[in-house]
């Protein structure tokens, strides 16, 4: 019947406009005591019956959820949003942000929910005015937002509102509440101020964590307190040892950046306990002692003790004879230009230092798993730095005169008199201070190179600015170059002993490059050292006639030529990796053994690609891989461990890491004895980590 | 939980994380091929659409965060763009599975299309899930771009603020807009991921 289902439509019209006015008339006023929304109960609640004038006071947004509901935490995981409360309150009274209980984690299909089931509460601290009369009431106003799930979301709020009488009187617990926020309190995380560290290499989170307690690793949860940033479906392994903790965890891939500091919360659900900690970018080494000072006082104190290290630079053999020579050059020269050479000259070392920190810094970056000394694996560097330490030497020396024939490109400009000739003097010692710089200053520097970049790059130019600060003093002190011996032909004594030390830092230099090349290429370069000083010796000659001139000069260029070929002679003669000796219990890495052991079905193989000067490789293979425990368990599951050094650049194994996305050490791959896939380990190493990983083969 | 069990399980996961690695597609590379049917039956591929840009927009109705966007029509609105301005096809895919929120027959996805006034190339139903677990499709709306050349260029939200309040929309950075504007004028795209919020994918 029309009429009916006219009657019907017009009925449901009528509901539905009552429906919605009831709703919107909820909407906008504010309700007392607990309020049902959809699949959930949401109440504001004091902890006390009363209030203080001047006092604080707990009070929070109550919710309970129907079971298997969820509300979220301020990182809701995969999904979801975190709570949010919207005060409204009297004049001069103030709250504190949530203090957040620790969350669970909540399983949704593949993915992980951080939040709460069941009732909880999310407690504040209210500061009441000291204005307030004691018998009037306080009126706190909240609006509150939620996202309730189970499998499917539904948002809601509620605009509530709880009048608190005011007393004199101390307050007294509310009896109703009073479990709720004693509970709250217990589920907070107690602020520690434990040493942690974080690194996110290889898309995976690894944080260093250094209790002062003993903490029960085994049930320990891990929640990640910034949103977006860990892969919250994977649960984040936790390891412990040396009284450190190692929590491991992948990023995910939906990450927007790496934050400047990492909150994370550890729970101990049995014992009721939890900590918040702060991870700083960086890593600890093993014996407990910080090695990345990232604080704001860590790094004044790198910058100041950059600046006298560069001044000490002054001192070290490499440097000291050339600068002493150029300072008295710059003593003994027209007045007035000194302060405009004295500025050339910093700027050249700051330049120079600013280039090759933006280098190391930009490799690292890069993904480069190198430190500072980097430039000492490069044995084209190596060699070019002991010809020019050589020559400079042998000018000193008086074997030829000092900048008037060609002699090596630092020192050819740095005659030049002009302003250009004061710039390549600073660019000349930094040149030469860098030998000095790797081994008396490494670990300082490796410090600086774990900072944020424009920290790190700020250490940098203090360790130039100090070594450039000796002779920027001298050039704007008339009164202390006054101070300066006055020039004589003592100067002549002094050139000739300053050679000395000059030869020293050659020696050095020579032994670093015997370790990168073998007994062929160290006699290549020293050959090649003789023939630079003949053609140096013989550039310095007097021609007696055209003829000649002509021969003289053809020989010049002809033994130049061939001291640079010496030196690429030398850098084909390359360090063979001797044999892994007898009693060592791995195998040198090559691509045909490797293949061999994988043809082999009963075989595992732990493979552990290394270098010298990678630090976190050292820690692990002195932590994990060679504790008794890991040799134990290699030996126990008929494990073959094989070692790649990549201490100098080795195409198998650079091919090797590219397999695996690398394009730095370490990598550590364990292959399954069935033929399996491999499986990659983390990069920073445990030794139980190791043991349950080669278990499991 | 038993102590050598939880062990175990600490380290499975941390092994996981290799292929974990592996599941998640890669800003810079191709994007996974799919082959999934949409409303009128007919099957769509990725390679269907080379030289031309892709959106795709995972979906769930009944999803707050869905509703957000499309009440005040700013998904629409972006369709239309991406189709008329940028020449891209626009997929909707729903991977709920059948029995789950979001999920819907063929007729019900077209009425939703009308009703809402939506214009998108075609919508998918991804039933299976096969296609979001190969996207690691995680909410709705999930945003993807995939440029003429098969390669991927944008993951993740479809703007900057996380809310479900639809009046947040304006003063939020539209990243699909702002990618596809790049993408035209030939610059990078910037951000090329982003988080992406909403309701959990009911696989």
């Amino acid at each position: 019947m029309p009429n009916c289902d006219f009657m019907n439509r017009s009925l449901s019209l009528i509901w539905l406009a009552i429906a919605s006015l009831m709703s919107s008339a909820a909407a906008l006023a504010w309700e007392q005591g607990p309020v049902q929304r959809d699949h959930i109960e949401a109440e504001l609640v004091a902890a006390s019956t009363s209030v203080q004038p001047g006092g604080t006071v707990e009070v929070g947004l109550r919710l309970l959820p129907d079971p298997h509901w969820h509300t979220y935490w301020k990182n809701p995981g995969d999904s979801g949003l975190p709570t949010r409360l919207n005060w409204t309150l009297p004049e001069g009274a103030s709250v504190s942000d949530i203090a957040w209980p620790y969350p669970e984690a909540l399983v949704m299909g593949h993915l992980i929910n951080y939040g709460y089931e069941g009732e909880h509460l999310l407690p504040v601290t209210l500061s009441v005015p000291d204005h307030l009369e004691p018998g009037s009431e306080l009126t706190l106003r909240l609006a509150a937002e939620w996202l309730v799930c189970e499998e499917v979301c539904i948002p809601g709020d509620a605009r509530l509102e709880l009048v608190v009488p005011v007393s004199a009187d101390r307050p007294n617990p509310d009896p109703v509440h009073v479990s709720l926020f004693e509970q709250a309190r217990q589920q907070h995380p107690q602020n520690v101020s434990w040493p942690a560290r974080f690194s996110t290499e290889g898309s995976q989170l690894s944080v260093q964590v250094e209790p002062d307690q003993s903490l029960p690793v085994d049930r320990l949860e891990v929640f990640a307190a910034v949103e977006n940033f860990v892969e919250h479906a994977e649960f984040a392994s936790v390891t412990g040892g040396n009284g450190q903790l190692l929590i491991a965890q992948p990023l995910s891939p939906f990450r927007t950046g790496t934050p400047e500091s990492l909150p994370m919360v550890l729970v101990d659900r049995v014992g009721e306990r939890a900590w918040r900690i702060t991870a700083e970018p960086g890593s600890l080494v093993s014996d407990g002692s910080l090695l990345a000072p990232a604080s704001q006082t860590g790094w004044l104190l790198a910058i100041v003790l950059a600046l006298a290290g560069g001044v000490l630079l002054n001192l070290m053999p490499c440097v000291f004879p050339v600068l002493s020579i150029k300072a008295m050059s710059l003593v003994s020269g027209a007045g007035h230009d000194q302060r405009r050479h004295g500025l050339a000259y910093t700027a050249g070392v700051l330049l120079s230092f600013a280039l090759l920190a933006g280098v190391l810094l930009g490799l690292r970056a890069g993904g480069e798993a190198i430190g500072w000394g980097f430039q000492l694996q490069s044995p084209w560097f190596v060699g070019i730095l002991v010809y020019v330490l050589f020559a400079l030497g042998l000018s000193l020396s008086g074997l030829f005169d000092f900048g008037t024939r060609l002699m090596g490109m630092g020192q050819g400009l740095t005659d030049k008199g002009g302003m250009s000739g004061s710039f390549f003097t600073g660019v000349l010692a930094c040149v030469v201070a860098s030998p000095c710089t790797a081994p008396f200053m490494g670990t300082a520097l490796g410090v600086a190179v774990l900072m944020p970049w424009p920290m790190a790059m700020a250490v940098f130019l203090a360790l130039g600015f100090g070594l450039a600060l000796p002779m920027l003093a001298l050039s704007f002190s008339p009164a202390l170059a006054r101070r300066m011996p006055r020039p004589g032909p003592w100067m002549d004594t002094f050139k000739q002993a300053m050679a000395f030390p000059l030869y020293l830092a050659v020696v050095w230099l020579l032994w670093v490059l015997a370790r990168q090349t073998d007994a062929n290429g160290l006699a290549a370069i020293l050959s090649g050292m003789v023939v630079l000083a003949f053609a140096l010796w013989l550039g310095g000659k007097r021609d007696q006639g055209p003829t000649l001139s002509i021969a003289r000069h053809v020989l010049v260029g002809l033994s130049l030529v061939l001291a640079i070929a010496a030196l690429g002679t030398a850098n084909r003669f390359q360090h063979e990796q001797g044999e892994a000796p007898a009693s060592a219990w791995w195998e040198n890495y090559t691509p045909e053994r490797l293949a061999e052991l994988r043809a082999d079905p009963d075989q595992a193989v732990l493979v552990n690609m290394t270098a010298d000067w990678c630090v976190t490789c050292l820690v692990n293979e002195r932590v994990a891989l060679n504790s008794d425990a890991v040799r134990q368990a290699m030996t126990d599951n008929d494990v073959v461990y094989i070692k790649g050094d990549w201490t100098r650049r080795d195409r198998a194994i650079t091919e090797y890491l590219a397999e695996f996305g690398r394009n730095g050490v370490p990598l550590y791959v364990l292959y399954p004895r069935n033929g399996d896939e491999p499986k990659v380990l983390p990069q920073v190493l445990t030794p139980g980590l190791v043991v349950l990983a080669l278990e499991q083969l | 939980m038993n102590h050598r069990l939880f062990r175990l399980l600490a380290a499975a996961a941390v092994l996981a994380f290799a292929t974990s690695l592996a599941a998640a597609p890669q800003i810079g590379q191709p994007a996974p091929d799919f082959s999934v049917v949409d409303t009128a039956g007919d099957v769509h591929s990725l390679s269907d659409f080379a030289g031309q840009k892709v959106v795709l927009e995972w979906t769930n109705h009944d999803c707050p965060f869905v509703v957000k966007h499309y009440q005040p029509g700013n998904m629409q609105d972006q369709q239309r763009m991406a189709r008329n301005e940028h020449d891209a096809v626009w997929l909707t895919v729903i991977s709920s599975k059948p029995g789950s929120q979001g999920h819907v027959s063929p007729e019900q996805a077209d009425e939703l299309t009308r009703s809402r006034n939506a214009y998108p190339t075609a919508v998918l139903l991804d039933e299976s899930g096969d296609m979001g677990r190969a996207y690691d499709a995680r909410v709705t709306p999930h945003m993807y771009i995939i440029d003429e050349d098969g390669i991927l260029r944008y993951m993740g939200g479809i703007d900057s603020n996380p809310s479900r309040n639809s009046d947040d929309i304006p003063g939020a950075t539209q990243f699909v807009v702002a990618a596809l504007e790049n993408l035209a004028a030939g610059r990078d795209v910037d951000p090329t991921v982003t988080r992406p919020y909403g309701c959990t994918v009911k696989y």
